[in-house]
């Protein structure tokens, strides 16, 4: 009877490892229809496809290291934090930046590639903007303009701060593809995201109506490093995805993965 | 001058510890600057891990955006087709705002300068394809500038390593003399530390080891040259003093043999001690195969002189007795009280003849002897002797002969010397 008894509590154990290396994560991605494709490969000739690919690889690879299965969900960028702050996700990936802010709400990984933005725009608005404001667009010179940023981002955050003062009137976006498409019909002026997602969504885009505007920003929260999002209380899981981080470098998967879907090094 | 008594002396173990102490304070001086260094190196190293190696990383980022920047720069003048160049245009614009480039003043505007000329190519390109010529001339010069950039940022990162690695290896060169000087000072001590304990401690050990082993009071006092460790001067101290305790005791014990072997009255050897050399001198001339002879006297008429003239009388007769004995016989001849009036005689290498002669020789000298009493009285005495050959007996054997020949010798009427072979 205590044989049986042991043996059932084995079992038991053995249950609880493997439903302990089960992981949820959390992929944001850049269009729309993307949303349904939860679980699914993202088709590679999809706008913003190689930054989700990237993503997707980068995830999968790291939780080969840690020897956790995961699965993949591909939800709207805004809904990462959030989803991995009440524990639905255990690994958040999106372009994501790090702020004192997020600092209380999520844990983050070390970095895994640097990040900017910039804002884009049709070269047409571009030119009538600089003529009315006698200076070039940047983000700093701009003024009573649309501006559209993906919802949840800093880029939005941002512009929020300097709304008033700027005098833009500042919509929200659920993907960035959402906002490139607000700049095509002419609901918003500028748009401003991150330079890798926006490179990613244009990058296919053989009519180059919409294109960079002004120099990027990387300082004022706008850039910096991405990391990946983590429970604040699985201290465990974070320590083991930085190790699988410094790995995944050290043998050189990381750019591997990096280059298999971009033109240059992110790192 | 100090002298050696008063010269002044260490205790071993103060000594001990004052070199032990001062010893373990300059080698944990040494420890502690190496240490030091260590601590140094770890610190060195750490900065190149942390601080050194993530810049020359950032700073090979940046040149491989820039160089990134300058190729598709390159791209932009060599593409055959429009949308190839705004390919490369865009991809100029992408590697343009990595952050790693934007936190670099001089990149920053170098790649701002490219980016804007290269774009405004791109449209004139658009335009009129013929003009993009005319611009190559001008973006070599921005070409060159990233190409120099590229090379500034490349030499940077070396540098910033090569000052970590000099400052180590002059920290760890710094430490290697450090290390010698260490062991130089760890031997040099070692071998002052074994001088002094040889020469305070091991050899003067040494010398009170063969002292001791040797210390005989047939020996001289043993000398000793200054000791300047306390421990070790008072044991040569003691030493000297053994040998001191031993001559005493030696003295002691000469007086005490001479008191039990010596007959106090005329200071001849007593019948015990007699008996005992005798025995041992009559084998050793046996073992030789020589001749040997066994006597015995006797004072004739003595009991009478002690009547006569008191016991007072009879001790100066046996104390003037003795001393004509030890004038009158050899070196080699022994003589003893062998009890009263008897005295018994060993004659070594003699034969019966040449120990009667001497018997009677000695035998008349007695009888014409006059010996003076306390009271001025002069008087004479007469000896008659046995002899035995003893040769071939032993001594009881010889020295019942020797009786029996006495008692003939009394018998016959005293005064004479009477061979035991001749009584048959």
């Amino acid at each position: 009877m205590s044989t049986l008894r042991a043996l059932f509590l084995g079992i038991y154990l053995i249950a609880g490892i493997v439903q302990a290396s089960e992981l949820s994560v959390a992929i944001g991605v850049q269009d729309p229809s993307q949303l349904a494709m939860s679980g699914n490969v993202i088709p590679p000739n999809m706008p913003g496809s190689e930054l989700i690919a990237f993503n997707d690889d980068l995830a999968r690879e790291i939780c080969r290291r840690i020897h956790a299965r995961c699965t993949v969900s591909f939800v709207p960028f805004s809904a990462v934090l959030p989803g991995v702050e009440d524990g639905r996700f255990d690994l958040g990936f999106g372009n994501l930046l790090r702020t004192p802010e997020r600092d209380k709400r999520v844990a983050f990984s070390a970095p895994i590639w640097y990040s900017s933005s910039r804002l884009l725009g049709t070269p047409a608005t571009a030119e009538a903007f600089a003529t009315k404001l006698s200076h070039p667009v940047s983000v700093d010179t701009l003024r009573d303009a649309r501006v559209a940023a993906l919802e949840g981002s800093l880029q939005l955050a941002f512009l929020n701060t300097i709304a008033s003062q700027h005098s833009l009137t500042v919509s929200s976006r659920k993907t960035a593809q959402e906002v490139i498409e607000a700049l095509r019909n002419n609901t918003a002026d500028f748009g401003l995201l991150s330079v890798l997602s926006a490179y990613a969504l244009l990058n296919r885009d053989t009519t180059r109506q919409i294109e960079f505007i002004g120099s990027a920003v990387a300082d004022r929260g706008l850039g910096g490093t991405v990391h990946i999002a983590l429970p604040l209380q699985n201290d465990t899981l974070r320590r083991s995805v930085d190790q699988a981080i410094v790995a995944i470098r050290g043998d050189g998967s990381f750019q591997r993965i990096a280059r298999r879907h971009f033109p240059l090094g992110l790192d | 001058m100090v002298t050696p008594e008063f010269r002044e002396r260490y205790r071993a173990r103060t000594a001990f510890v004052i070199l032990a102490s001062t010893f373990a304070l300059l080698f944990s001086v040494v420890v502690a600057l190496v240490a030091m260094d260590q601590h140094r190196v770890l610190e060195a190293s750490q900065r190149l891990q942390q601080d050194t190696i993530p810049q020359i990383i950032r700073y090979q980022r940046l040149a491989r955006n820039l160089e990134q920047i300058r190729q598709e720069g390159e791209r932009v003048f060599s593409a055959t087709t429009p949308e190839a160049r705004q390919q490369s245009l865009f991809l100029i614009m992408l590697v343009a705002s990595h952050p790693s480039i934007l936190e670099h003043p001089q990149s920053a505007e170098a790649t701002r300068d490219a980016e804007r000329f290269l774009i405004e190519t791109g449209n004139l390109a658009t335009r009129d394809a013929a003009r993009i010529a005319q611009r190559h001339a001008e973006w070599q010069n921005i070409s060159k500038r990233l190409s120099l950039l590229v090379d500034d940022l490349s030499v940077q990162g070396a540098s910033l390593a090569t000052d970590d690695l000099n400052e180590m290896v002059a920290v760890m060169q710094l430490a290697r003399v450090k290390l010698i000087g260490a062991l130089i000072l760890v031997g040099g001590f070692l071998l002052l530390f074994i001088l002094l304990l040889n020469r305070h401690l091991i050899r003067p050990l040494q010398r009170i080891d063969q002292t001791l082993s040797s210390l005989s009071v047939d020996r001289p006092a043993p000398e000793f040259p200054d000791a300047r460790m306390a421990e070790i001067h008072a044991v040569e101290q003691a030493t000297r003093r053994l040998h001191d305790s031993l001559a005493a005791n030696e003295a002691a014990r000469r007086e005490l043999e001479l008191l039990a072997n010596r007959d106090g009255l005329t200071g001849l050897i007593n019948r015990r001690h007699f008996m005992v050399i005798a025995d041992a001198e009559l084998q050793h001339t046996q073992g030789q195969g020589r001749q040997a002879v066994i006597a015995l006297g006797d004072l004739d008429y003595f009991k009478r002189l002690n009547d006569t003239y008191g016991h007072a009388a009879g001790d100066t007769v046996l104390q003037s007795f003795a001393l004509l004995l030890e004038e009158s016989f050899r070196q080699s001849d022994l003589v003893c009280r062998y009890g009263g009036e008897e005295f018994a005689f060993l004659f070594p290498d003699s034969s019966l003849e040449q120990a009667r002669a001497l018997a009677e020789r000695f035998r008349q000298r007695v009888a014409d002897h006059d010996i003076r009493l306390a009271d001025g009285l002069l008087i004479r005495v007469t000896l008659s002797i046995g002899l035995a050959d003893a040769s071939k007996s032993t001594i009881e054997s010889a020295l019942h002969d020797a009786d029996f020949a006495l008692y003939e010798a009394k018998r016959l009427g005293r005064n004479r010397v009477i061979v035991a072979a001749e009584t048959g």
